[in-house]
């Protein structure tokens, strides 16, 4: 019961959480929210007695994610896009009415069927009898899951080597000096205001 | 008494369509990337929930392998974003129309 009513509450805050993300102004506010939704759902993952993962969401996604996200938000200079409009002029009704709709429909097939359990054994007493949640998820993921496993750190290198050579300054090429905003560059009296 | 897995799919719909909604109004690139993380928080809770429900662990691995996709994304999403801004001085994605798409 005390389960449920703490499911309850992260849910509503993680949904409030990401919906101030996508409504305010200023990156750094929506990127805050965002960083307390993925502690929210951090929680949720308690609640489902995935210890681990839990963990895993707060030191990488709230953490290391979160952090690459705001030194890029402050690396670039952003503070003259809040007196710019926000959303797309032409389509931004019909996609809150679309938004709407696919939730609508969501609910309404979630609401007419049922699932049953495939009982597969691992309950949390037969983890906890196992040596823990840790213990049994390592062995799953580096029994079952090694290739993958593999295979995602072959993803990381070349999203790194990538994300090297597209951010890397071409020599030959006179452009990509001006690393301010329109305008000139910012005076010493703009430059303490907030991003 | 454990939570219902009805309650984790509404919740991950939820989530799913706040993203989905950021990706669609909003014209800030940055956003639309945060947008992109809120989706695949949604589907990590799903796959959570159904890990729990069925009492099988690879639900869970599977989010191990999500994030691990969700860092390549933001890496690589960022440094295209610091790529276009050092070319056009700019943010909006509707700006972004040089290939006429």
């Amino acid at each position: 019961m005390v389960d449920k009513i703490l499911f309850l509450i992260f849910a509503v805050l993680a949904v409030a959480g990401g919906l101030g993300t996508i409504t305010r102004k200023n990156v750094i506010h929506a990127l805050l929210l965002l960083v307390f939704t993925f502690i929210n759902v951090a929680a949720i993952f308690f609640l489902t007695q995935a210890y681990f993962l839990a963990v895993v969401q707060i030191l990488v996604y709230a953490g290391a994610i979160m952090v690459l996200f705001v030194f890029v938000v402050m690396f670039l200079n952003l503070r003259t896009f809040r007196e710019q409009e926000q959303t797309h002029r032409g389509q931004r009704w019909v996609a809150l009415a679309l938004s709407v709709l696919v939730l609508a429909e969501f609910v309404i097939i979630l609401a007419g069927i049922t699932f049953t359990s495939a009982r597969g054994g691992f309950t949390p007493e037969a983890v906890a009898a196992a040596g823990g949640s840790t213990k049994v998820f390592g062995d799953a993921l580096f029994n079952q899951m090694l290739l993958p496993f593999e295979v995602a750190s072959v993803i990381l290198l070349v999203a790194m080597v990538g994300a090297i050579i597209l951010v890397k300054k071409e020599k030959s090429s006179d452009v990509a000096t001006r690393a301010w905003g329109p305008g000139a560059e910012p005076s010493a009296d703009t430059a303490e205001e907030e991003v | 008494m454990p939570i219902p897995v009805d309650w984790y799919l509404y919740l991950s719909a939820a989530l799913f369509i706040v993203g989905a909604a950021g990706v669609l109004m909003r014209r800030n690139l940055f956003i639309i990337l945060f947008s992109i993380e809120l989706m695949m928080n949604a589907v990590n809770i799903n796959l959570v929930g159904f890990s729990r429900f069925h009492e099988n662990l690879v639900g869970q691995n599977f989010v191990l392998f999500t994030m691990a996709v969700a860092a390549a994304e933001a890496a690589v999403g960022l440094a295209i974003a610091t790529a276009l801004f050092r070319n056009r001085q700019t943010l909006m994605v509707d700006l972004f129309d040089r290939m006429k798409g």
